[in-house]
């Protein structure tokens, strides 16, 4: 005979309902801190798809901290309440993950930082800045008069915004 | 960068060229451009000597220590001016097109 409908969602309900025979309970605060931390060092990718740069490095960082403190929530509950709940090895992964990806997400905060922090002798506003002849990336070399003459056709520009940048080598 | 591609046509209706400067060889530069559809000048200062001149160098900033540019932006008029200028102190934090544009439009 097939069990009834009846019987099968009571034996579901039994199954969902089933107590752990420790009876202690998991928490998924170790696993919430490891996402917080994750979503900390996915941020940094934020302003490649329009959201401003300006708020990134900070937000990283604030995710990152805050996912630790989660993580230390859970790890608290695990080894001091041990009673009431479980799951020491999985806490200890999700910790340990948490801590590295803290861990990349200072480096690089530290790192993206780690610039000179003043370029005092660097042209001021109001100075003069020095002339120079470069290789465009062409090859033909291009100077900065040259760049004001502006190419056949178009008209000569009023200003050049001269972006210096760290270069992909 | 990206941010002044996409708005380029405002920057030269302003009259506004961008230039890109970096130690990157122009076979590395011609690479990026063609890759991310770049139209504006790129130009090539692999022994960071414009860079050095500057005042803008990053000691061993680069890959194996070498020295490479820090990221800066100037607005130069014609007579070769400073009328604006940018020193960011983190490298994932660049001014944005806007920023740009309304600095550009102080310029006669």
């Amino acid at each position: 005979m097939y069990p009834s409908s009846y019987e099968l969602g009571g034996r579901m309900l039994n199954f969902a309902s089933m107590p752990d025979i420790t009876g202690r309970k998991h928490t998924f605060a170790p696993w919430l801190g490891l996402l917080l931390t994750v979503s900390g060092a996915l941020s940094n990718g934020l302003p490649f798809i329009g959201f401003p740069a300006a708020p990134v490095p900070w937000m990283s960082l604030l995710l990152s901290l805050t996912g630790i403190v989660v993580v230390l929530i859970g790890l608290w509950r695990i080894f001091g309440r041990s009673a009431v709940y479980k799951g020491k090895i999985s806490g200890s992964i999700a910790a340990a993950f948490s801590l590295l990806f803290l861990a990349g997400s200072i480096t690089f905060f530290w790192g993206a930082r780690h610039i000179p922090s003043e370029s005092a002798n660097a042209p001021q506003v109001g100075q003069r800045v020095p002339d120079f002849t470069l290789p465009d990336s062409t090859g033909h070399s291009v100077s900065l008069t040259q760049l004001f003459s502006g190419d056949a056709g178009s008209p000569p520009p009023k200003a050049l915004l001269l972006i210096f940048y760290r270069g992909y080598w | 960068m990206r941010g002044i591609e996409k708005s380029l046509p405002e920057f030269q209706a302003q009259g506004i060229l961008p230039v890109a400067i970096s130690v990157d060889a122009p076979e590395v530069s011609e690479n990026l451009r063609r890759k991310r559809g770049y139209t504006f000048p790129f130009l090539s200062d692999p022994k960071a000597e414009v860079i050095r001149r500057y005042e803008l160098l990053h000691p061993h900033g680069g890959p194996d220590g070498t020295d490479i540019s820090r990221p800066a932006e100037f607005l130069v008029d014609r007579s070769g001016t400073v009328r604006w200028e940018n020193f960011t102190e983190d490298i994932r934090v660049r001014p944005r097109s806007d920023e740009l544009l309304s600095a550009a439009r102080s310029i006669p």
